[in-house]
C-alpha cells in the first residue's frame, strides 16, 4: 500500500540530529517508566503483607510513584516530538487508524494519576483499600503501554493500513502482528524487572533515615529483578524469534553495529545479573541504564529494518535553519542548569 | 488528502478538539499566574510574619500541584494528541516548522515539573531565600512554556510574513504575537485570582479568609482591568478578513462575542462583590460560581481565535480539511478522489454517485461538519436543497463564502456531493441526467446526429427563440425544416437531452434568458428558503428589489462576496414577484 503512505515535510536541521535526541531521550522515558511500573507492583506486593515494615515501605513508594508518572510523561514527550519530525507519516496514520483507543490514553492517564495521588495523600485513611487503589491504577498503566506498543509497531506496517478503507472510525489494533504480544510482555516485564532495581536503588536512599527499612527494600527490589529478568530472557528470546528474518538477521551479522549492540547487550545482561546477585546496586543501575540504551538503539535497527522499502529519514528534504536548533540547545543548558542547582538544594539537606 | 480522516461523522473531530483544549487552556494558564501567586503571597505571608498565610500559601500549592500537573500536564499531552489525529497534516507542518520550538517548551516543562514538585515537597523544611527561588524558577519555566506555545498558536492565526518567507523566527514572531502573549498573561493572573478564591473558601479563620479573598480579589481585579486594551490591541493587529469575520461577518463569533462579553461584566461584577464590596460572602460556592464566567470568557476568546481563521487550520496555508492552498490551486477543475491516497473510491461515476460522494463529504466536508451532531451539523444546512441546486451550490456559490473552502473536483465528483447530501441523507431524488443530460450526453447526441452537417451556429439561430418544448417539436419534425433531413427518432428522453444541450449552447450564463428560480438555486437557497427572501421582497418595486440585490453586502456582511449581474438580478426581482402575487 505505498501509494497510501503520506508526503512528509521538510525538516530544518540534518536527520542525524533528531535521531540523536531521540535515543537520548527515549531511554529516559523507559527508565522513568519501569520505575514506575517497579515501584507500583511492590507496593502492592509490601502492601499486602502483614509486617508494619512493609507498610511503611509501601507508603515510601506511595510517595514517590506519582513524580515518576510527571517524569515519564515528561520524558515520553520529548521522544515522541522527534519520532513525529522523523516517522511522522507513519505515526499520524497509524494514531488514527487506532484513534479512539489512542485518546483514550489521556483520560485513562488522567484517572490513574489521580489514583496514585489519592493512594499516597490518603494511605493511611484508605488502609487496605489501598491496595485496590494502586492496582487500578497500575492495570491503567499496562493498558496504556499495550496501546503504545500497537501503535509504535502499527506505524511499522503501511501493508495493513489499507483496514482503513473499510473501518475509518479509528477502532483498529495491530494485533494481527505476531511481534505485538511478546514485544509487549518484553516491555512491562523487562520494565517492571528493571523498576525492581529502581527499588533496590530507592532502599539505598531510605536507609538513611531507617536502615532496617533501606535494606529491606534494597531486598524484595533485587529480587525482583532477580526474577523478572530470568523471565525477561525467555520473553526476549521468543521476541526475537517472532521478528520477521531480515529483522532478526540484523542481530546476527547482517548489520555489523547491529550485531554489536546485541552482543555487547547479552554480555551487559550477564555482568548486571551478576552485579545483582552480588547484591552491588550501584553497579547494577548503572549497567542496567546503559543496557536500556542498547536496547533502544536495537529497536531503532528493527524500526528501520521495517521501514527499509518505504521509506528512511536520510529521504526527508532539509531546508536549513540551524538558529532554532542553537536556541534549543542554550534553553536546554540553562534549563538543565537550573534543574541540576534546584536538586542539589532539595537533597543536599536530605543527605547530611 | 495526504492523510486518513478519523471519521465520526455523528461527533466530529472539531468538538473534541475543543472540548480538551478548553479544559486544557484554563488550567494552563492558571498554572502561569498561579506561579506568580504563589511566590508573592509566600513572600507576603513570610514580609509580615504571618503562619496562616504560609499555611494558606502551602494549601494552595497543593491544590496548585493536583490541578495544574495532573490534569493541566496531561491534557496538555491530549491537545497534541487530538490534534495530530484530527488535523494530521497542519500538527504535521507546526511540528516540523517548529520543531525546536516545541523542544524547548518540553525543557521548560521538565523545569517546571521538578520546580513545582521541590517547592511544594519542601515548604517549611527550606531556607525561605532558596525557597522563594525555586518559586521564582517555577514561575519563569512557566511563562516561557506560554511565551513559547503563544508563537505557534498565533502563527496559525496570523503567519504574517512567513506565508512568503518560510522561517522560524519570522512565524514564530508574528503579528499577533506580542497583543496575544499580554493579553494571555494578565488573563493567567486574573485566573490565578479566580483559583486563590477557591482555596480562601475552605479556610476556617474568618479573619484570614476575608484577608486572602480581597487579597486575591485585587490580584483579579487588576489583571482584569489590564487584559482588556490587550484584547483590543489583538483585535486591531488582525489581518482584513479575520477581523471582518469577528466584526460580525461570522454568525458563530458574533455569538461567542455575546457570551465572551456578558461573562467579563459578570466576572466583573463578582470579582468586585468579592474584593470591593463583601469579602466575608466568599464561600465555596461563589468561588466555583465565579469561575464559570472567566471559563465562559476564556472559552469565548479561544473560539473566536479557531473561527477567525476560517476556512483555513493555517491561515492562508492550509484549508481545514488539510488541503493547502498550493495543493488546491493544482486540483482545480480536476478530479480530487484520483489523487486522493486514502479514498475508497477514485472515480466517481453515474452508477457510483453516492458512494464517491460519500467519500468526498468525509475528505473535503468533514473536518467542518458533522451530520446530525451538535457541532455545525450538515443536515439543516442542506434541507432546502434539491439535487441540481445542491450540484449548482457546490460548483458556484461555496467558492463566494468567505469562510467556506472551495469544493475540489470536477463537476462529476460535485454531483457526487451532491447525490450523497441530497439522496442519502435527506433521501431526495437524484437524477444525474438532470445534469449531466444537458451538456454531456446532448452534447454526445448531437456530435452523433447533427454535427455531420451543421456547425452549431446555425442551430444556435434556429433555437434561439424557441422554448424546450418547441425545440423537441421541432426535432421531431426536422423533415419539415429541410427534407434533406430525417426526423429525430431518439426516445423522449433524448429528445429532451438534446434540446437542453441546444438551449445550454444557445443560452449562455450571460445571456439575457435567465429565469430568477435559477438564480435563487445557484446563489441563495444555500443558506435561506425561499419563503424569507419572498417576505424581503414583499411591498418593494422590482427596480428596488435589484438595486438592493446589488449591495447585498450592506444588508449582512456574510453576503458581500455574492455578486449577481445585471440580467441575474432583474430575473431575480422578476420572479419574487411572481412569486408574491402566488404566480410562479
Amino acid at each position: 500500500m505505498l501509494s497510501m503512505l503520506p508526503a512528509p515535510d521538510s525538516i530544518p536541521t540534518s536527520w542525524g540530529y533528531f535521531q540523536f535526541f531521540l535515543l537520548l531521550t527515549f531511554p529516559l522515558h523507559l527508565l522513568f517508566m519501569n520505575a514506575l511500573l517497579g515501584s507500583s507492583v511492590l507496593a502492592i506486593a509490601a502492601h499486602l503483607q502483614a509486617s508494619q515494615k512493609s507498610k511503611a515501605l509501601a507508603y515510601e513508594l506511595a510517595k514517590v510513584i506519582p513524580l515518576l508518572i510527571a517524569l515519564a510523561v515528561n520524558f515520553g514527550v520529548a521522544p515522541f516530538l522527534f519520532l513525529q519530525v522523523l516517522y511522522g507519516q507513519h505515526i499520524y496514520v497509524s494514531s488514527i487508524l487506532m484513534g479512539l483507543f489512542w485518546i483514550m490514553i489521556i483520560p485513562t492517564l488522567i484517572v490513574a494519576y489521580y489514583a496514585t495521588y489519592w493512594y499516597d495523600f490518603k494511605f493511611i485513611t484508605l488502609g487496605r483499600n489501598g491496595v485496590w487503589v494502586l492496582s487500578f491504577a497500575l492495570l491503567c498503566f499496562l493498558g496504556i503501554g499495550f496501546l503504545l506498543s500497537n501503535n509504535m509497531t502499527l506505524m511499522l506496517h503501511p501493508e495493513a493500513w489499507g483496514a482503513y478503507l473499510s473501518n475509518a472510525s479509528g477502532t483498529l489494533l495491530n494485533t494481527q502482528d505476531v511481534t505485538l504480544w511478546p514485544r509487549y510482555l518484553h516491555f512491562m516485564v523487562g520494565g517492571t524487572a528493571a523498576g525492581g532495581l529502581f527499588v533496590a536503588l530507592y532502599g539505598r536512599f531510605l536507609a538513611r533515615k531507617d536502615a532496617s527499612l533501606g535494606a529491606y527494600a534494597s531486598a524484595i527490589g533485587m529480587k525482583l529483578f532477580l526474577t523478572l529478568t530470568v523471565v525477561q530472557i525467555a520473553i526476549g528470546t521468543w521476541f526475537l524469534l517472532a521478528l520477521p528474518k531480515a529483522q532478526m538477521l540484523l542481530f546476527m551479522g547482517r548489520n555489523g553495529l547491529a550485531t554489536l549492540c546485541f552482543v555487547v547487550a547479552l554480555l551487559l545482561i550477564a555482568i548486571t545479573l551478576f552485579a545483582a546477585f552480588k547484591q552491588k546496586v550501584y553497579l547494577a543501575a548503572t549497567l542496567l541504564a546503559g543496557l536500556v540504551y542498547l536496547m533502544v538503539f536495537m529497536r531503532d535497527f528493527v524500526r528501520r529494518g521495517y521501514l527499509e522499502e518505504y521509506f528512511s529519514p536520510e529521504m526527508l528534504k532539509v531546508v536549513p535553519e540551524y538558529s532554532p536548533l542553537i536556541f534549543f540547545i542554550v534553553t536546554l543548558v540553562v534549563g538543565l542548569s537550573l534543574i541540576l542547582w534546584m536538586l542539589r538544594m532539595a537533597f543536599t539537606p536530605l543527605l547530611k | 488528502m495526504n492523510y486518513p480522516v478519523w471519521y465520526l461523522p455523528e461527533t466530529g473531530g472539531g468538538i473534541l478538539i475543543a472540548v480538551i483544549a478548553v479544559v486544557h487552556v484554563f488550567i494552563s494558564h492558571f498554572a502561569v499566574g498561579g506561579g506568580l501567586y504563589l511566590v508573592l503571597t509566600e513572600r507576603k505571608g513570610l514580609k509580615e510574619n504571618d503562619a496562616g498565610i504560609l499555611a494558606f500559601t502551602k494549601g494552595h500549592a497543593k491544590f496548585f500541584m493536583l490541578v495544574t500537573m495532573v490534569f493541566g500536564g496531561i491534557t496538555g499531552v491530549g491537545i497534541w494528541f487530538i490534534i495530530s489525529l484530527v488535523q494530521p497534516a497542519a500538527t504535521s507542518m507546526l511540528i516540523h516548522t517548529f520543531v525546536y520550538g516545541w523542544a524547548s517548551e518540553w525543557v521548560w516543562f521538565l523545569v517546571e515539573i521538578v520546580a513545582l514538585i521541590i517547592y511544594f515537597y519542601t515548604f517549611g523544611k527550606m531556607d525561605n531565600r532558596t525557597h522563594q527561588m525555586i518559586g521564582w524558577i517555577y514561575f519563569a519555566a512557566a511563562w516561557l512554556s506560554l511565551f513559547l506555545i503563544n508563537g505557534i498558536i498565533d502563527f496559525m492565526l496570523t503567519p504574517g510574513a512567513w506565508v512568503d518567507s518560510q522561517g522560524f523566527w519570522i512565524g514564530f514572531f508574528n503579528p499577533s504575537f506580542w497583543p496575544s502573549l499580554f493579553f494571555r498573561s494578565f488573563f493567567s493572573f486574573m485566573l490565578a485570582g479566580l483559583y486563590a478564591f477557591l482555596t480562601s473558601a475552605f479556610l476556617k479563620d474568618p479573619r484570614l479568609k476575608a484577608n486572602m479573598t480581597r487579597y486575591s480579589g485585587k490580584w483579579a481585579l487588576i489583571s482584569l482591568l489590564l487584559m482588556l486594551p490587550c484584547g483590543y490591541w489583538y483585535l486591531s493587529v488582525l489581518p482584513e478578513p479575520a477581523r471582518m469575520l469577528v466584526e460580525g461577518q461570522s454568525p458563530t463569533i458574533q455569538i461567542a462575542g455575546q457570551y465572551g462579553l456578558y461573562a467579563l461584566i459578570i466576572t466583573f461584577v463578582l470579582v468586585l462583590l468579592l474584593t470591593v464590596v463583601r469579602p466575608a460572602l466568599n464561600n465555596k460556592l461563589i468561588a466555583v460560581l465565579t469561575m464559570i464566567p472567566a471559563f465562559i470568557l476564556l472559552g469565548s476568546f479561544e473560539w473566536t481565535r479557531e473561527a477567525a481563521r476560517r476556512p483555513y487550520v493555517l491561515n492562508q496555508i492550509m484549508y481545514s480539511n488539510g488541503v493547502t492552498i498550493a495543493q488546491a490551486d493544482a486540483l482545480q477543475g480536476q478530479s480530487f478522489l484520483a489523487p486522493a491516497k486514502w479514498a475508497s473510491i477514485h472515480e466517481a461515476t453515474n452508477q457510483n454517485l453516492t458512494l464517491a460522494g460519500a467519500e468526498i463529504f468525509k475528505f473535503q466536508c468533514y473536518a467542518c461538519h458533522t451530520i446530525g451532531g451538535i457541532n455545525n451539523d450538515i443536515l439543516p444546512k442542506t434541507a432546502s436543497m434539491d439535487f441540481p441546486a445542491m450540484t449548482g451550490y457546490l460548483l458556484n456559490v461555496i467558492h463566494k463564502r468567505p469562510y467556506m473552502p472551495p469544493f475540489l473536483g470536477n463537476k462529476l465528483e460535485a454531483m457526487a456531493l451532491a447525490a450523497y447530501l441530497v439522496g442519502d441523507l435527506h433521501d431526495k431524488e437524484v437524477d444525474p441526467a438532470l445534469i449531466t443530460a444537458s451538456t454531456d450526453m446532448g452534447q454526445k447526441l448531437y456530435n452523433d446526429n447533427c454535427v455531420g452537417c451543421h456547425g452549431i451556429d446555425i442551430i444556435q439561430d434556429w433555437a434561439a427563440e424557441l422554448t424546450l418544448v418547441e425545440i423537441i417539436a421541432g426535432l421531431e419534425s426536422l423533415s419539415e425544416l429541410n427534407e434533406m433531413m430525417t426526423d429525430f427518432s431518439g426516445t423522449l428522453q433524448e429528445k429532451q437531452l438534446l434540446a437542453g444541450y441546444l438551449k445550454s449552447v444557445v443560452t449562455p450564463p450571460s445571456s439575457p434568458v435567465i429565469d430568477g428560480k435559477s438564480v435563487y438555486d445557484q446563489n441563495c437557497v444555500g443558506c435561506h428558503g425561499k419563503d424569507i427572501i419572498v417576505a424581503w421582497a414583499a411591498g418593494q418595486t422590482e427596480s428596488a428589489v435589484s438595486a438592493s440585490l446589488a449591495k447585498l453586502g450592506l444588508l449582512n456582511p456574510m453576503m458581500a462576496g455574492l455578486s449577481l449581474n445585471d440580467q441575474e438580478r432583474l430575473a431575480m426581482a422578476a420572479w419574487l414577484s411572481a412569486e408574491q402575487t402566488g404566480g410562479k
